[in-house]
């Protein structure tokens, strides 16, 4: 073949190249991206289906409505019944404002645009609807109704899940807002400096303080060196700089159980640089920090520095002080975890998609990772069972329940401490793992935050049995 | 060419798909259907079967290009006429003049043989085009390429594209007393870039990008002295990242190519409407007629892509790249087959219009590279694009068929 034929053929290669990647990437945009184009709240054609499909209603674990559409004089409305209620988890669907929560998640479903298979859209070619898909969550309304009541008044988050299967039991976030008034509220809303519209418990991003120490713990099982003697003196100086005890007498000699269970601030720092930035940073990020939970509503990503940080920083992240930050979902996975045995149980809210004809459309495929070893989580179901019998949430405990859990007082900018608990019950079989964060309380976790674990757990287990 | 292809099966296949998408037109709008909607079935159907028909009888060479394009064309025209009945019948008067001249263009191929020698006029041309241009240029989206005569808006670039692609045909395949010339494929060189230089300055990327294509490629293929393909590509990305720091509407492409949607409300518009379109589409579109292709700027002509996409698919989408894909091959096959040399590069140059075009226009529309202002060759409503192209592929075909080397040089 003369040079002159090949040259033709060359460019002739590349231009049908060119075509091949045209429809390569279209296809991979309409197979992996399309789905999130759509649902940009931006796009018109969300409103345009709006208008023509009544909206399908969510419904709790047992049944109950939560939000429904109905049809008045030819519009559309959108009925919330317990409104302010669910504001995070469901969230609001305004034309002129966009969607939030699991209206902006699950859109295509409510509004029956089904998902992009090939089937489902002949489907849907062929028997179009005017009635959207209805969500069936795990949420149990009693208990969400519960949490709202105890954390009434109060500014942060509370989470309970059941740690076997990552089910979501109640999730509320303060302060909230009303959906139904949000459209002529929403500049007040919006801009309230005390940011109403965040979901706390997914995005919120906060300083863990001592229930960082669970990790730590994982740290100092990995190293073989639980039954170490420390001597706590009630300070400790990391390059030049004091890290002191709440109290400052000292604790006197103790091993890891004994630190954990009275929360020894010197001994995880001392130990967090014992390990050295890249084990603590290992932990961290098998334990979901530094990455975007998957889930039914946004989440934000917690923070564990990864640059490497001085020894200081170091022995500040050891007791979740310095930069380390975290959601209280992923604390509430860590200890869900631990209380499973080391595997880690994907969070979810929608259990099932159910056309208006009853049918499932869609369930949740339940996904679940090993984060600890066994030994790991039966040491630290042991410790944090100490905590609450004889350590610093002895507020949680209930009588006749082995309940579980670990305390934090966590310093911030602010000057008030958030107040942490999270814990699960019954040691032996958890049920319920549960998370409580009431922000700048300016109260130790044991003092305000337990009592509210407490009566959250001991409703989730006499109220929800399936 | 050993076997006769047979074009009667898929030009029936074409009847059929006419027929079924203007079924589902007239579905569509029952209640409000008027006269135009007849006039515009009964006028498709017969204009594209006896097109096909009488070019049979008349050449000899490769009558699946035009098959190929009457695809493009109909699946284009319900689109429009979809989203605009007054434009759809439109872009039918137009296609009905697009084909007369494609019958013309090809004729002239035919029967006139000294389009190798005319070099200065080709020049002329096309310096008289850019002129006319900026003297009498409107600004339309950003861009002055459209001059307006007797009424009629015409847009210079798609004549000059066609006259370039002879240009260089006549220097690379013709007359040799201009290759002759000291330095002259350095001159050629500079020539092109001159071209280019006045499309930058007309902010008509996409046609500076057309431009730059069919030079390189032409030049990758013929060039005696390869170092100049080497420093060809070094000015590019040169002029390339110099365009980008001097020239806003550049740096604003860029920007809103690769990231969109912090621009949603201005600048990104556009691109992201596009989007919303395309995904909206799924695998089988949302059916003719169910759709709100509406929503996208332009929807009929830059933008039409995504328009099809939304209703028809995105499998009718990969349908279209590969019937683009399927010209560009029996393009370059007809080159291949070609002896005359002229005439081969005018197939390969008209050819590489037609891929490098339909290329930029839709990896626009999809975000893979920087959205330009193109239209798509055949599928676009718009008279200057419609007639140019079908003049263009009027000449490819005139070149499928046989031409002796005599009387005409050959380098």
């Amino acid at each position: 073949m003369d040079s002159e034929r090949k040259r033709i053929i060359t460019i002739l290669v590349a231009l049908c190249m060119g075509f091949v990647l045209l429809i390569g990437y279209l296809s991979y945009f309409q197979m992996f991206k399309a789905q999130a184009v759509r649902d940009n709240a931006y796009n018109k054609r969300l409103w345009i289906n709006e208008d023509n499909i009544l909206r399908g209603s969510i419904v709790d674990r047992g049944g109950e409505v939560l939000v429904y559409s109905e049809s008045r004089d030819g519009e559309t409305q959108r009925i919330y019944r317990y409104d302010n209620l669910y504001s995070h988890v469901i969230g609001y669907s305004l034309k002129d404002y966009g969607k939030s929560g699991l209206e902006r998640r699950y859109n295509s479903y409510l509004v029956n645009a089904n998902e992009n298979t090939a089937i489902n859209e002949l489907i849907n070619l062929i028997n179009p609807s005017g009635v959207g898909n209805n969500l069936s969550l795990t949420l149990d309304h009693g208990l969400q109704k519960k949490t709202r009541e105890l954390m009434n008044g109060k500014k942060g988050s509370a989470i309970a899940i059941n740690p076997k299967t990552g089910e979501i039991l109640s999730m509320v976030s303060l302060p909230d807002f009303r959906i139904e008034t949000l459209s002529e509220n929403w500049t007040s809303v919006s801009e309230n400096p005390d940011s109403p519209l965040l979901n706390r418990g997914t995005q919120g991003l906060y300083t863990p303080g001592s229930i960082f120490k669970i990790l730590t713990a994982v740290g100092v099982i990995q190293e073989g060196v639980p039954e170490a003697i420390y001597q706590c003196t009630g300070s400790t100086v990391i390059d030049g700089y004091t890290i002191r005890d709440f109290d400052e007498s000292g604790h006197g000699p103790l091993n890891l159980e004994q630190a954990f269970a009275v929360s020894c601030n010197t001994y995880f720092a001392d130990q967090a640089v014992a390990l050295g930035h890249d084990n603590l940073l290992r932990i961290a990020e098998t334990l979901l920090f530094n990455q975007k939970i998957g889930f039914d509503t946004e989440t934000n990503a917690s923070v564990f520095p990864r640059e490497s940080i001085g020894l200081t920083d170091l022995g500040a992240s050891g007791i979740g002080q310095g930069r380390v930050l975290t959601t209280p979902l992923n604390m509430l996975m860590v200890v869900s975890a631990v209380a499973n045995d080391g595997y880690m149980s994907m969070p979810y809210l929608v259990e099932t998609v159910q056309s208006p004809g009853g049918m499932t459309i869609s369930s949740h495929r339940s996904e679940s990772r090993k984060v600890l070893e066994i030994g790991e989580s039966q040491a630290l179901k042991r410790m944090m069972r100490e905590v609450v019998e004889s350590g610093t949430g002895t507020n949680a405990g209930i009588n006749g329940v082995k309940v579980a859990g670990k305390t934090g007082t966590a310093e911030n900018a602010s000057g008030n401490n958030h107040a942490w608990f999270v814990g699960f019950a019954p040691l032996e079989d958890p049920k319920v793992a549960v998370i409580v964060l009431l922000e700048e309380e300016g109260a130790s976790g044991g003092r305000a935050a337990a009592p509210i674990a407490r009566e959250i757990i001991k409703f989730a287990l006499n109220n929800i049995t399936n | 060419m050993k076997e006769r292809l047979n074009s009667k099966a898929p030009r029936k296949l074409l009847f059929l798909f006419e027929i079924l998408s203007l079924s589902l037109i007239f579905l569509f709008s029952w209640e409000g259907i008027q006269t135009e909607t007849y006039a515009i079935a009964v006028g498709l159907v017969l204009l594209i079967y006896f097109s096909n028909y009488m070019l049979g009888r008349i050449s000899k060479g490769d009558n699946y290009v035009f098959l190929i394009v009457c695809m493009l064309v109909s699946i284009g025209i319900i689109m429009i006429y979809r989203i605009s009945p007054d434009l759809g019948l439109k872009q039918l008067m137009w296609l009905a003049l697009g084909i007369a001249m494609f019958f013309a263009a090809y004729f002239a191929i035919r029967y006139i043989s000294f389009w190798d020698r005319l070099t200065p006029l080709y020049l002329v041309v096309s310096y008289g085009l850019f002129a006319l241009t900026l003297i009498m240029g409107t600004r339309t989206h950003g861009a002055i390429n459209w001059i307006s005569i007797g009424g009629v808006s015409v847009q210079p670039a798609e004549i000059t594209k066609i006259v370039l692609v002879f240009l260089l045909a006549a220097f690379y395949g013709g007359d040799e007393k201009y290759r002759r010339i000291k330095n002259a494929e350095i001159l050629l060189m500079l020539v092109i870039y001159s071209f280019i230089g006045l499309l930058f300055l007309q902010r008509d990327l996409g046609a500076a990008l057309i431009f730059f294509g069919i030079f390189s490629g032409l030049q990758y293929i013929y060039t005696q002295d390869r170092r100049l393909i080497w420093a060809n590509l070094g000015l590019a990305a040169i002029g390339g990242i110099a365009g980008y720091i001097l020239f806003d509407h550049v740096k604003v492409r860029v920007t809103t190519w690769l990231d969109p949607w912090p621009y949603i409300n201005d600048k990104g518009y556009q691109i992201t409407q596009s989007l919303f379109a395309i995904s909206e589409g799924g695998f089988f579109g949302t059916g003719l007629g169910r759709g709100n292709p509406a929503f996208i700027p332009l929807s009929y002509n830059d933008f039409i892509f995504s328009a099809i996409s939304e209703e028809m698919g995105i499998f009718t989408g990969i349908g279209i790249i590969m019937l683009f894909m399927l010209l560009v091959y029996r393009g370059f096959k007809i080159a291949l087959r070609q002896d005359n040399q002229f005439f081969r590069i005018l197939a390969l140059g008209i050819s590489m219009v037609f891929g490098i075009q339909s290329f930029i226009i839709i990896g626009g529309v999809l975000k893979v590279i920087p959205l330009t202002g193109l239209t798509l060759p055949f599928v676009s409503y718009g008279g200057s694009s419609v007639v140019t192209s079908f003049i263009a592929l009027g000449i490819l075909q005139g070149t499928s068929e046989k031409r002796g080397k005599a009387g005409i040089g050959n380098g």
